[in-house]
């Protein structure tokens, strides 16, 4: 792998109220910053435009700077050319709801660290500080052709803590945070957090759930009150003014009010998705919903505030009686009346090699083709704010892309290779790779035999 | 209910409005692959009368004859069978309610038989239907080491509404299943009970499997010396189930995931000279030589399986297909899931598989013939063939492909699953 220089800023500010936050890598430069790299004679799906047949994508410094037919894409001297004649080129999966790095591999609970069951509200938790990088299941990830994932606190908690937008490469989590975000904010409803009851403790009922999440809003409220106040009385040159208390958990949560900081809403049944809705309403915050197996029965609701849906797809209803609906039409439904539809993996509940087939089974449950590749791209992008960034194959975007090996959609397609930032980070055709993406890994050195792979 | 376009719902709407008895139908494919012997995959046409297969022609343009309802598909395959499941004891709800697979309240249950937990009621018995499955082993759950006893069912009833499990058996005791590996110790261990360890569970089946042949061999002398009713021995239920599985009448299935485990399990199978298979299976392609020359058939469990503990850590795509290149028969399973999906399709299990190195034919296979054939079916279901049952799932499109769909699903003649209604 390319040796990566990062600078780590002593601190971000992120809002002026608040004083700064955590540090975060401001830029990551590579050593070949301007090596140019062309990948050529592919089918280019760029999603934000109509296919390519026979593609050019010309990347520099990690960018994509330029795209498009063969012959019209003028190479600049020097180019490493890379021939995928007969492949297929698409921007790389953004998984929206991940657990990988904080639940990692294999699942034994001494490693699992999604979910911090001391308290039903804990916005000052960061996944950043749990989040192993070694973790197989990120190799995993990248064998099925993830890029870009929002790895997540769990769904045991109202409030799970703040949640890391990152690119699937690197050693450390600031190598793998995505400059300049600050991530969202796990929030869940429904029967999870309830298992709180079953100790006696709140919350017990949808009801507190509820009350615990307004409570929580509404103290930020007045946090941000005497903050703005504090403020005001600074610029107006009062000297005397003092500083309100600095609280790291209300700091996140103002970022919520602020509209800086997303909400990521476990919730599953129609009501709790209402429930959900209700909520940012009332606090106007922005919030995306997450699972959403009875998503589709309100999907009018969904659709006039523009609130997108981030949708796990199991194989079969139940396991818990929340999802008891579930549907594979219920994407299709979504899209029908409107709302943007993204596919998570919420790895390990289904595996990050198979995100493409979630997509697929939207497909099979009546969803179109269009909206099924979206759903694993822009909108999901859109979803975490970093459609500036990734999620389509546009000039100035990260040259984030996959290979594959047929039609995005198909059982029988492989993702052959996985590029971050012009950096290839998954080579199917590399035997230790192909035993992340095809499992075996944990044995692989004892087994020299499987080297080759079973096929 | 909420309106809800879900295929569990429509298998059940229309399970409940379908005729009562079997009509006539004429099912013509392009792709007809009747895994029966002969080339798969060309045109064809399957004739079915009174709930059995009458007659399979293959061949382009073949006329319906009079008196039979025509059905065509792009692809045509016999109804598949998973060799190993919990659906039907282990409900969608996973609430204490409708969790009946697991009876672990003593390490050997080899007096319980899933026949009286099995609830075809059951949203996920129907939901698999749906995808194609027609007949299934229905299995106690992992956590005993000597679990109980298997039954082969359909998934639908052509006679009822009302599916009793006496109208769908196949076969009562299909097999006894043992469980090995984290499982049961786990179960156990916490409770400080035994077994805490493997070298435990191991022992204990060793053991209770020694008194049944004891037992077997104290019922054997009674009976030669002309079963004077004074000297009878007692009756115990689990020695005289397990009876039956060390006089090789009822297979058993070891459950094992890690390769030390399925090395225990054919070490056990050896002493005591059982009929036996291994399910889950989930390392044997690390020693799938040492199961070959035990000749073993192995269940193969659920191929997208998660790494939800250290013994399925090793998982692969390609477990299947090593198996079967190393000679040894398979079926796939899709076995117990804990948590969500709380069943697993297995013709989605088996399309991954397909595609990491099984390939279509072999595949199919799996989860037709050869899986009747190690279940002992094969007289019954299992492939398209003059006088067996009418089991039959019409497709769309290549069946593992993900954006195919089922279309309809007959068991024994009756379409019991229809696309769209």
């Amino acid at each position: 792998m390319q040796k990566t220089k990062v600078v780590l800023m002593a601190a971000v500010c992120l809002g002026a109220a608040l004083g700064c936050a955590f540090p975060l890598p401001l830029v990551a430069q590579t050593d070949h910053d301007n090596n140019v790299l062309v990948i050529e004679g592919g089918r280019i799906l760029p999603i934000t435009s109509p296919p390519i047949e026979h593609g050019v994508l010309v990347i520099k410094g990690g960018k994509i700077v330029a795209f498009g037919e063969q012959g019209k894409v003028e190479i600049p001297a020097g180019a490493t050319v890379k021939d995928v004649t007969g492949k297929i080129v698409m921007p790389g999966i953004v998984d929206s709801h991940s657990h990988i790095g904080i639940d990692p591999n294999p699942t034994v609970s001494d490693s699992q660290d999604g979910n911090e069951m001391s308290g039903p509200i804990q916005p000052a938790l960061r996944a950043l500080d749990a989040i192993d990088p070694a973790d197989p299941n990120i190799r995993m990830a990248t064998s099925g052709g993830i890029t870009t994932a929002n790895i997540m606190p769990g769904s045991g908690n109202v409030m799970g803590g703040q949640t890391a937008y990152v690119k699937l490469r690197g050693t450390t989590i600031e190598q793998m945070l995505i400059p300049g975000t600050i991530g969202g904010m796990k929030m869940a409803n429904g029967s999870n957090p309830k298992n709180y009851g079953s100790r006696g403790q709140a919350p017990m009922t949808r009801m507190e759930e509820a009350a615990l999440a307004r409570g929580i809003y509404g103290k930020a409220q007045d946090y941000k009150a005497r903050w703005d106040a504090y403020n005001k009385a600074v610029a107006a040159g009062d000297k005397t003014a003092k500083a309100p208390d600095r609280d790291l958990g209300l700091d996140a949560v103002v970022q919520i009010l602020d509209g800086k900081r997303i909400v990521h809403n476990h919730t599953h049944r129609a009501d709790d998705v209402m429930t959900v809705v209700r909520l940012a309403d009332e606090f106007h915050y922005r919030v995306v919903v997450h699972h959403g197996t009875e998503s589709c029965e309100v999907a009018d609701e969904l659709a006039k505030r523009h609130i997108g849906v981030t949708f796990t797809m199991i194989d079969a209803p139940g396991g818990k009686p929340e999802t008891i609906n579930f549907s594979i039409s219920c994407p299709a439904r979504l899209e029908k009346a409107g709302v943007k539809v993204a596919f998570n993996t919420d790895d390990p509940i289904t595996n990050s090699r198979l995100l493409l087939r979630s997509a697929a089974l939207g497909v099979r449950g009546g969803m179109s083709e269009d909206a099924a590749m979206k759903g694993l791209t822009i909108y999901p992008a859109e979803m975490l704010d970093l459609q500036g960034r990734v999620g389509s194959l546009e000039p100035g975007k990260d040259a984030d892309f996959i290979v594959l090996s047929g039609a995005p959609l198909s059982v029988y397609t492989k993702v052959l290779e996985t590029w971050i930032e012009g950096e290839k980070v998954f080579d199917r055709s590399n035997p230790i790779d192909l035993r992340y993406a095809t499992g075996g890994f944990n044995v692989i050195s004892r087994y020299p035999q499987l080297q080759g792979g079973g096929q | 209910m909420k309106q809800s376009l879900s295929l569990p719902l429509v298998a059940m709407a229309l399970a409940v409005g379908l005729p009562a008895h079997a009509q006539n139908f004429a099912v013509s494919a392009d792709h007809l692959y009747t895994m029966d012997a002969g080339l798969q995959g060309g045109p064809g046409l399957v004739l079915i009368r009174d709930g059995k297969i009458e007659d399979v022609q293959m061949g382009e343009g073949i006329a319906t004859p009079n008196g039979y309802q025509a059905i065509h598909g792009a692809y045509v395959t016999p109804g598949l069978i998973d060799a190993y499941t919990s659906t039907g004891v282990s409900g969608a709800y996973n609430i204490p309610a409708d969790q009946d697979q697991d009876e672990s309240t003593d390490p050997n249950t080899a007096d319980v038989n899933v026949r009286d937990s099995l609830n075809p009621e059951d949203k996920l018995y129907q939901y698999v239907n749906a995808y194609g499955v027609t007949t299934m082993q229905v299995t106690p759950g992992p956590k005993n080491p000597i679990a109980g006893v298997a039954g082969i069912f359909k998934t639908a009833g052509p006679n009822s509404p009302f599916r009793t499990v006496d109208q769908l058996v196949v076969r009562l005791n299909s097999a006894m299943v043992f469980n090995l590996g984290d499982t049961p110790k786990e179960t156990y261990g916490s409770n400080h009970k035994a077994p805490v360890t493997r070298m435990k569970t191991a022992e204990m089946i060793r053991e209770a499997l020694l008194q049944a042949r004891q037992y077997q061999e104290k019922w054997d002398k009674w009976k030669e010396e002309k079963s004077d009713p004074a000297k009878q021995p007692g009756l115990d239920m689990k020695l005289a189930a397990l009876a039956g599985v060390v006089s090789g009448k009822t297979p058993a299935i070891f459950n094992v995931y890690r390769a030390d485990d399925i090395d225990t399990a054919i070490r056990i199978g050896t002493e005591f000279h059982l009929k036996y298979m291994l399910a889950s299976v989930t390392e044997g392609y690390l020693i799938r030589d040492k199961i070959r020359q035990a000749g073993v058939p192995c269940l193969v469990g659920a191929v997208m399986q998660p790494f939800n503990d250290l013994q399925t850590s090793n998982a692969t795509y390609e477990n299947a297909a090593l198996l079967q290149q190393a000679g040894i028969p398979i079926a796939i399973m899709t076995g117990y899931v804990g948590y969500v999906p709380k069943s697993r399709v297995l013709l989605f299990e088996t399309a991954i598989a397909a595609a990491n190195g099984l390939g279509v034919d072999p595949a199919l296979r799996a989860i037709t013939i050869s899986a009747a054939k190690i279940l002992g079916i094969d007289d019954k279901t299992g492939s398209l063939a003059k006088g067996k049952d009418a089991d039959i799932v019409v497709f769309d499109g290549d069946p593992f492909e993900y954006t195919s769909h089922v279309e309809q699903v007959l068991v024994q003649g009756a379409v019991t699953y229809q696309k769209g209604q």
